[in-house]
C-alpha cells in the first residue's frame, strides 16, 4: 500500500518564451453553450459555403492529416482562394501544406512539429512577415488533447531540455505529487479546425478509418469544425454501427460532401494518390514556385469539382481508385 | 550468406542497423525512409518478433511491399494487416508508459552528448538555415528506453555541440541531466550508426566502437568535428550480404536506388572492398 507522501509546491523552474494561442476553458465553454447546435439539422453547405462562414482573418486553424494522406485539401484549397489572411497555423506533420499556406499569403504564425522549409517561407521569415514557434509533432498533438479535455495545460514526459522548449509556451515545473521536475504544455483550443473523413452524415457524426494524426482532439478542442466527407451517409446507417462514430455530430459546424477531397494525395481505402501531381507539389514548394501551382489547381478554377473536372479528368480518377487495392477496415 | 559484391553507404548503415533488431522488443521508426526499412529488413532477416509503431499510432502493422517511395505513413499499404490503428497521441502514450524499447531516427546534426538538431543551422532566428524540425523525433529521443541514430560519417553532422537541440541526447552530459529536464529516467542515446562504423555512449560521451573493413579508425575521426572517445578494441563489422541488399533493393529502399545511386559505392576488387568514387 502507498500513502500520500508531503504534497510539494508547485515551482515554476522554466519557462518557453513563445506566445502562445490564448488559453480560456470557460471561454470555450460559453462559445460550446453559445453556439455549437445540440439539435439534429443537416449542416451539408458548399466548401464555399464553409470556409466564408467559419474561418475568418486572423484565426488559429488546425487541419489534420496532410496533402498527402487524407488531407483537407479542397478546404485548404478554399481558404486559400478566399485568400484567408494572417492565420494562425499548427503546423503539426505536415509537408508541403504549410509552405502552400504561407506561399498564398494565408499564414503569419506557425507553431510547428515538422513542416518542409521552403523558399517562400525562408522569404517570409527574413521578410518578418512569418513568427514561428516550436513544438514537436507529438507536443502539439498533446496539445490539442489539452484543449478536447477543457483544461489549460497538461504535463508530458517529452520536449524537455530541448532548444525548442525555449521557443514554445511550455514550462517546466515540480510536479506537486511526486516532487519531479515536469513539463507542462499550454492547451490548444484552435478557433478552426478542418478534418477530411471518409463518411459522415448530414448532422456532422463522421466516421474515420485508418490511422490518424489527431482528428477526435481537433474536433472536441475547435471552436468552428468543418468536416468534408468522402461519402455522405445516411443516419441510419450511423445508427445501425455507433461503434464507428469518431466524431459526433454536435462538435461539427459545417459537412461538405467532398469526393475526391484528398486529390492529389490518397484517401486510404478509397483512393491512391496521383504521383506526377505529388511530385508536381513537391518541386513547386520546394524550388520556391509555389505561385504556378497555385494558380494552376487552386485560383484558376472555383471549386474542387471544377479543378477535378478541368485538371484531372474521370479516367485519372477512376484509375486512382482502381490502385487503391486494400479496402479492409475502410468500410463498415 | 554470400558477401555482396557492391552496395552504398546508404545500405551499409541499414544492414548494421537491422542486425541489430531483436525479437520480442518493439521499435517506434521515425517517419519513412532509412529507420523504417532498416527494422523492417531486421525483421524480414533476422529478428520476425520484433514489432514496431509509427508515428500514426500503427501497431504492428505488415506493409505491403514494396514499400512505395512516396507514401506516408498514414497509408493504407503502410499500415495493411497491423493489430492495432492508433493515433499520433496513442504512439506518444505508449512511449510515456515504457512500451518503446527502441526508437530508430536520422538526423541532420549530433553532438558528443548525442543530442540531435534537425531545427536550425546557425543562431535560432538571426537569419540561419531553417530546417524542417523535429516532427516525432522528439518525443523518440525522449521517452524510448534506448535510442538508435543513423547519420552520415562527415564533418559537418558530428559536432561539438548542436547549434539547436530538436531531439534530447544527453543534453549538457552531466549526470542525472535528462532528468532535471523532466524526461523520464534511464532513457537516452544508445548507438549511432553511420555508413562507416557504430558508436555507444561512455559516460555520456559518444564512443566509437565498430568500423567497417574499408575505412581506418583515422579516416573516421578525419570526419569528426568532435573526436569522439575510441574503444580500446574498434570492432570490424561484417559487409552486407547478398540477401539483405537484395531485400533493399526489391522491397524496402527501392527509391534509395536512385536517389542515392551518385552517393558513396563499395566494391569487391576480387581480393578486398575499396570504396568507389562518384566521379
Amino acid at each position: 500500500m502507498t500513502t500520500a507522501s508531503e504534497p510539494a509546491t508547485i515551482e515554476v523552474l522554466a519557462s518557453g518564451t513563445a506566445p502562445y494561442h490564448k488559453i480560456d476553458p470557460d471561454g470555450f465553454r460559453e462559445w460550446v453553450r453559445d453556439h455549437k447546435e445540440r439539435a439534429l439539422v443537416s449542416k451539408l453547405m458548399t466548401e464555399k459555403e464553409a470556409v466564408e462562414k467559419f474561418v475568418a482573418d486572423g484565426d488559429y486553424i488546425t487541419y489534420e492529416c496532410n496533402y498527402l494522406t487524407r488531407g483537407p485539401n479542397s478546404l485548404l484549397h478554399e481558404i486559400m482562394r478566399q485568400q484567408k489572411k494572417n492565420l494562425w497555423i499548427a503546423g503539426k506533420f505536415t509537408y508541403v501544406d504549410v509552405g502552400m499556406l504561407v506561399g498564398a499569403g494565408c499564414a503569419s504564425k506557425v507553431d510547428t512539429g515538422f513542416f518542409l522549409c521552403t523558399p517562400a517561407v525562408r522569404q517570409a521569415l527574413d521578410a518578418g512577415k512569418l513568427e514561428v514557434y516550436e513544438y514537436s509533432n507529438v507536443i502539439m498533438t498533446m496539445r490539442l488533447e489539452a484543449g478536447a479535455q477543457g483544461i489549460p495545460f497538461i504535463p508530458v514526459r517529452s520536449f524537455g531540455g530541448t532548444d525548442g522548449f525555449d521557443h514554445s509556451g511550455a514550462k517546466l515545473i515540480t510536479d506537486p505529487y511526486t516532487g519531479q521536475a515536469t513539463v507542462i504544455i499550454p492547451a490548444l483550443n484552435p478557433d478552426v479546425a478542418i478534418i477530411h473523413v471518409q463518411q459522415a452524415d448530414r448532422f456532422g457524426n463522421a466516421r474515420l478509418f485508418g490511422t490518424g494524426i489527431s482528428d477526435v482532439p481537433a474536433a472536441l478542442a475547435s471552436r468552428k469544425v468543418i468536416v468534408s466527407a468522402e461519402e455522405i451517409i445516411d443516419t441510419e446507417e450511423i445508427r445501425s454501427n455507433p461503434g464507428l462514430t469518431k466524431i459526433p455530430y454536435w462538435c461539427v459546424d459545417a459537412v461538405v460532401e467532398a469526393p475526391f477531397a484528398g486529390y492529389p494525395g490518397t484517401v486510404p481505402g478509397y483512393y491512391a494518390s496521383d504521383p506526377a501531381v505529388v511530385m508536381e507539389v513537391f518541386a513547386s514548394v520546394l524550388r520556391g514556385a509555389v505561385e504556378p501551382y497555385l494558380e494552376k489547381w487552386v485560383f484558376s478554377v472555383k471549386s474542387h469539382q471544377e479543378m477535378l473536372e478541368k485538371n484531372v479528368g474521370v479516367a485519372k480518377l477512376l484509375d486512382m481508385r482502381k490502385r487503391e487495392t486494400i479496402r479492409g477496415g475502410y468500410r463498415a | 550468406m554470400t558477401r555482396a559484391e557492391a552496395f552504398s553507404e546508404r545500405e551499409v548503415a541499414m544492414c548494421n542497423v537491422a542486425r541489430m533488431v531483436e525479437n520480442g522488443r518493439t521499435y517506434w521508426a521515425a517517419g519513412g525512409g532509412t529507420p523504417l526499412y532498416s527494422i523492417l529488413l531486421g525483421k524480414k532477416l533476422y529478428a520476425p518478433e520484433a514489432q514496431y509503431v509509427t508515428e500514426d499510432g500503427v501497431i504492428a502493422p505488415e506493409p505491403m511491399l514494396p514499400y512505395e517511395p512516396m507514401m506516408t505513413m498514414l497509408a493504407a499499404r503502410a499500415t495493411y494487416r497491423a493489430l492495432a490503428w492508433g493515433t499520433m497521441n496513442t504512439a506518444g502514450i505508449y512511449s510515456q508508459l515504457g512500451y518503446m524499447d527502441y526508437g530508430v531516427l536520422n538526423t541532420l546534426q549530433v553532438d558528443k552528448h548525442g543530442n540531435i538538431n534537425s531545427t536550425f543551422l546557425g543562431e535560432w532566428g538571426a537569419g540561419g538555415r531553417r530546417m524542417h524540425g523535429p516532427g516525432g523525433a522528439d518525443t523518440i529521443a525522449a521517452c524510448c528506453w534506448r535510442t538508435i541514430l543513423i547519420t552520415d560519417q562527415s564533418k559537418r553532422k558530428f559536432v561539438e555541440k548542436v547549434d539547436f537541440i530538436s531531439s534530447p541526447g544527453f543534453l549538457d552530459g552531466s549526470e542525472g541531466a535528462r532528468e532535471r529536464a523532466g524526461l523520464p529516467r534511464n532513457t537516452g542515446p544508445w548507438r549511432v550508426v553511420t555508413p562507416w562504423g557504430m558508436y555507444d555512449y561512455q559516460d555520456r560521451r559518444l564512443r566509437l566502437i565498430a568500423r567497417v573493413p574499408w575505412v581506418t579508425v583515422d579516416e573516421i575521426l578525419a570526419e569528426c568535428e568532435y573526436l569522439p572517445l575510441v574503444a580500446p578494441e574498434v570492432k570490424v563489422l561484417e559487409a552486407p550480404t547478398e540477401e539483405e541488399v537484395h531485400l533493399l533493393r526489391t522491397e524496402l529502399d527501392v527509391r534509395g536506388q536512385t536517389t542515392d545511386a551518385a552517393g558513396g559505392w563499395i566494391i569487391w576488387d576480387g581480393e578486398q572492398y575499396v570504396r568507389g568514387s562518384a566521379e
